[in-house]
């Protein structure tokens, strides 16, 4: 079953407490929604395999505690994710301003510097909307993110913004070629087998 | 005893903060954060040591015990989980600091060794959780020193008897010494591991210090601070059942063909870890003991010297000294040396006058190859057996001593219950098969370090060897190619140039492999021979030699205590002689903390260390 995965990627999600992080995590990992779930500890991890394009990655999900008090704890995730998914919640305003601390935090910490972020946008099902789409595919432009809006209790978006994340971490291979490259994998053989089908732009995704 | 020889000024400044208030146990008291990075330092740290998968259940059990000790969520599991099978090492470094800065612990980081100590303590302090509990404290930046004292101050609570208790009852009193508060917390901590249901296993109390140690526990049962089933089951589970441990061991029936096998005390103390010394021949003079040679070593307060096989480790002395003396010249000697060291020697080049006195050496060293052999077995099986109680076992010996810890590791490595036993093992010259297939599974046996101490210039050991098929595989003549953390390989071609060498040199070497050795000895280096001990030693040999003959009586151990105790000076407890000892201490992570390569460095070399003076090029090809 390990044989036919392409890679492992180690993907990190961040935001202010309270955004639904681990609902989007126990959406997309165990397709359950639980209104009541308790504040994260420290950090929690799952594990995942999913397919993109044909190529099977094992995700291994960090879903960092959002409380204040276990930020001490967060920069310890940073090093050596290749992805990150920095979640804001649409009817809490104050969550999408702090979103530029968040970023701070993401350069002040990340080893790498090719990262592949993604911002989601969650609770859309909710009706007091604080933060228009518009406001955050703007920040997503500015810096360089992806974007999604989602909702982790209608599961809206939640899968796409995963598999979004990691098709563009598979497009640049730099990013996780390295990881096998420790593990004594060629390097050359493989870029002569991904190399091609990789879309060489920057595609932003709406 | 232990408490006695105890220097004063050896407490840990920090410890005064940490202990201000008597509170459940201190890992509780941090924050939520730093207790969740405690257990994912503690969880990251057991996938590092132990990543084999028949360790896994082991560490499993461990962190989700920690969990619960710290009262962390158990929704935490499945992360520390994830951190036990080795994702997320990443973040070790960043627990560490996050841990240091808490609040409650005011900087005093040997809290949380303390802390780990006592939830160790708590289930079993096997050699597993002793090497997890050095390296995290080692993570943390904390001595070792101070782990020992805390164990001893552990024992110590066990030991002493009513005056503490009264003490113990005011316990809010302001004015207190700083290690009787570290006690109050150790106690507290395991007080709270409540569940009385190990009461049952109060067989062993006939020994003295669990005896005295059950007396505290019961007779203080006003003082709240103690559970008492919990510190009766820690006790006899700690100390062994039989509760006499080790020196209590008969030999119920001749086992195989062993004809003689005793433990004999090297050192008075008890300890929560202990050391069994083993000699690899007997000699006329100094070292007609199975203890001479181990007088400066002081890894633990308790240390055994396995006695065993006298009479034939005597013939193989002096067959090894007849062959010496055959050759008298050191030149002779020295040239041999080089013979050796150059590589491959074919049976042809030995030279005649060494060939002629062969007969003298082969047959005793047949012998004893094959007894070395059936004694680790049973040395095996009486660990196994947990004779010595649940604590951490390091053994240490020489040339056919180090034969019998490789059969006993190989023996234990058959059986299923194998794990935790051994902490470190040290061979010395080892009369064994270095091919690294043969010690592979000594991995799952041994949980701190292997350290192979190996001589190139040996030529003894690679003449008896010389029509061996094994020639090209000596462990005590090359380094044992290994990948493991654990494996550590010591050149010792500069101290070490005949096997006789091994007992002669023992405290220097003892330093190359970064055991602790007694102060004062280090520096002396030479003065091994007129030294102090050796005054004693003629009427000790003697009594030694005549106790044994009688037959397997429970030994001579009045004389070891004797010596023990007319010996103050060098207070049996290791105060941390020298900085670099302190240096090579942390070992226990691996190679990294490795002692210096070429034990050049050990000076003053007694030999004049020929590696220098010839400036032979790598003075220690070995350790590539």
């Amino acid at each position: 079953m390990d044989e036919d995965v392409l890679t492992t990627l180690k993907i990190l999600i961040i935001g202010e407490s309270g955004v639904g992080k681990s609902s989007l995590l126990l959406r997309f990992t165990d397709d359950t929604f639980d209104p009541e779930l308790a504040a994260t500890i420290g950090v929690d991890f799952k594990v995942k395999t999913i397919s993109v394009d044909g190529n099977k990655a094992k995700l291994a999900i960090w879903d960092t505690a959002g409380q204040e008090r276990f930020r001490t704890l967060t920069p310890s995730y940073y090093r050596g994710a290749q992805g990150v998914i920095l979640v804001y919640d649409v009817t809490r305003r104050d969550t999408f301003v702090k979103l530029d601390n968040w970023l701070n935090e993401l350069e002040t910490y990340c080893t790498r510097n090719d990262i592949v972020n993604m911002l989601v946008g969650n609770k859309i099902d909710k009706e007091n909307r604080e933060v228009d789409r518009n406001e955050g595919l703007k920040f997503a432009r500015k810096h360089s993110m992806l974007f999604i809006e989602a909702s982790a209790k209608t599961c809206d978006g939640v899968q796409c913004a995963f598999e979004e994340l990691v098709e563009k971490i598979i497009q640049t291979p730099g990013l996780w070629e390295s990881e096998n490259q420790n593990k004594g994998v060629k390097l050359s053989h493989m870029e002569e087998s991904h190399g091609g089908g990789a879309c060489g732009g920057y595609c932003s995704v709406l | 005893m232990a408490a006695g020889t105890r220097p004063g000024p050896r407490q840990p400044p920090e410890a005064e903060p940490a202990a201000e208030e008597p509170h459940p146990p201190l890992g509780r008291e941090l924050t939520e954060a730093n207790r969740f990075a405690y257990a994912a330092l503690c969880a990251i740290s057991l996938s590092q040591l132990f990543p084999e998968p028949e360790q896994s259940s082991f560490c499993t059990e461990f962190v989700t015990g920690l969990v619960r000790w710290l009262a962390l969520s158990e929704a935490v599991l499945p992360t520390m989980t994830a951190f036990t099978s080795g994702l997320g090492s990443e973040g070790a470094e960043l627990f560490a600091q996050s841990i240091s800065k808490d609040p409650a612990l005011q900087g005093s980081l040997g809290a949380i060794t303390q802390d780990l100590l006592s939830f160790s303590l708590k289930d079993r302090y096997d050699a597993r959780a002793r090497v997890l509990v050095c390296h995290v404290t080692s993570l943390l930046q904390v001595s070792l020193e101070e782990l020992d004292v805390l164990e001893e101050t552990f024992l110590e609570s066990l030991k002493e008897t009513k005056e503490e208790e009264s003490e113990m009852a005011e316990a809010s009193r302001k004015k207190r010494e700083t290690r009787r508060k570290w006690k109050r917390y150790l106690l507290i901590g395991l007080a709270t591991v409540g569940g009385g249901t190990l009461i049952g296993v109060t067989g062993g109390l006939a020994a003295p210090l669990v005896a005295a140690g059950a007396a505290t526990i019961i007779g203080s049962a006003g003082a709240a601070a103690l559970g008492s089933a919990a510190g009766i089951a820690v006790m006899t589970s700690l100390f062994g059942a039989a509760g006499a441990g080790l020196t209590g061991y008969k030999m119920k029936k001749r086992v195989g063909a062993i004809e003689e096998f005793t433990f004999l005390p090297l050192t008075e103390g008890r300890q929560l870890h202990i050391t069994i010394a083993i000699t690899g021949w007997l000699a006329s003079g100094k070292y007609r003991t199975f203890s001479a040679p181990w007088s400066a070593l002081a890894r633990s307060q308790e240390q055994y010297c396995l006695a065993w096989e006298a009479k034939y480790l005597m013939e193989l002395g002096n067959a090894l000294e007849t062959i010496l003396s055959g050759l008298a010249n050191m030149v002779a000697q020295e040239a041999l040396k080089y013979t050796v060291l150059s590589g491959i020697v074919a049976a042809l080049t030995w030279p005649a006058s060494l060939l002629s006195v062969a007969n003298i050496i082969d047959n005793p060293w047949g012998v004893c190859l094959h007894r070395s052999a059936e004694v680790g077995k049973h040395l095996a099986h009486i660990l196994l057996s947990r004779q010595q109680g649940q604590r951490p076992v390091t053994l240490i010996g020489f040339s056919l001593g180090a034969r019998v810890i490789y059969f006993c590791l190989q023996e234990m490595a058959r059986e299923r219950d194998c794990q935790g036993i051994i902490e470190d093992v040290i061979l010395l010259g080892a009369p064994v098969e270095g091919d690294p297939k043969h010690w592979e599974p000594f991995q799952k046996v041994v949980s701190g370090r292997i350290v192979n101490g190996y001589s190139r210039g040996d030529w003894l050991l690679s003449f008896v060897y010389r029509t061996s098929s094994v020639q090209l595989h000596v462990a005590g003549l090359q380094p044992v190619q290994l990948q493991d953390r654990r494996v550590e390989n010591v050149d010792l071609s500069s101290v070490v140039s005949g096997h006789l060498d091994y007992a002669k040199q023992m405290d220097v070497i003892l330093k190359a492999v970064g055991v602790r050795t007694k102060p004062g000895w280090g520096e002396k280096g030479l003065l091994l021979a007129p030294g102090g001990p050796p005054q004693e030693e003629p009427q000790q040999a003697a009594a030694d030699k005549t106790s044994r003959q009688d037959g397997q009586t429970q030994g001579p151990a009045p004389r070891d205590t004797a010596r023990a105790s007319t010996d103050p000076s060098q207070a049996q407890e290791p105060v941390g002689p020298d900085p670099s000892e302190g240096a090579s201490l942390p070992a226990a992570e691996g190679p990294a903390g490795s002692p210096p390569v070429c034990s050049h460095g050990v000076d003053p070399n007694p030999l004049g260390c020929p590696d220098c003076a010839r400036e032979t090029p790598g003075p220690c090809p070995g350790l590539d």
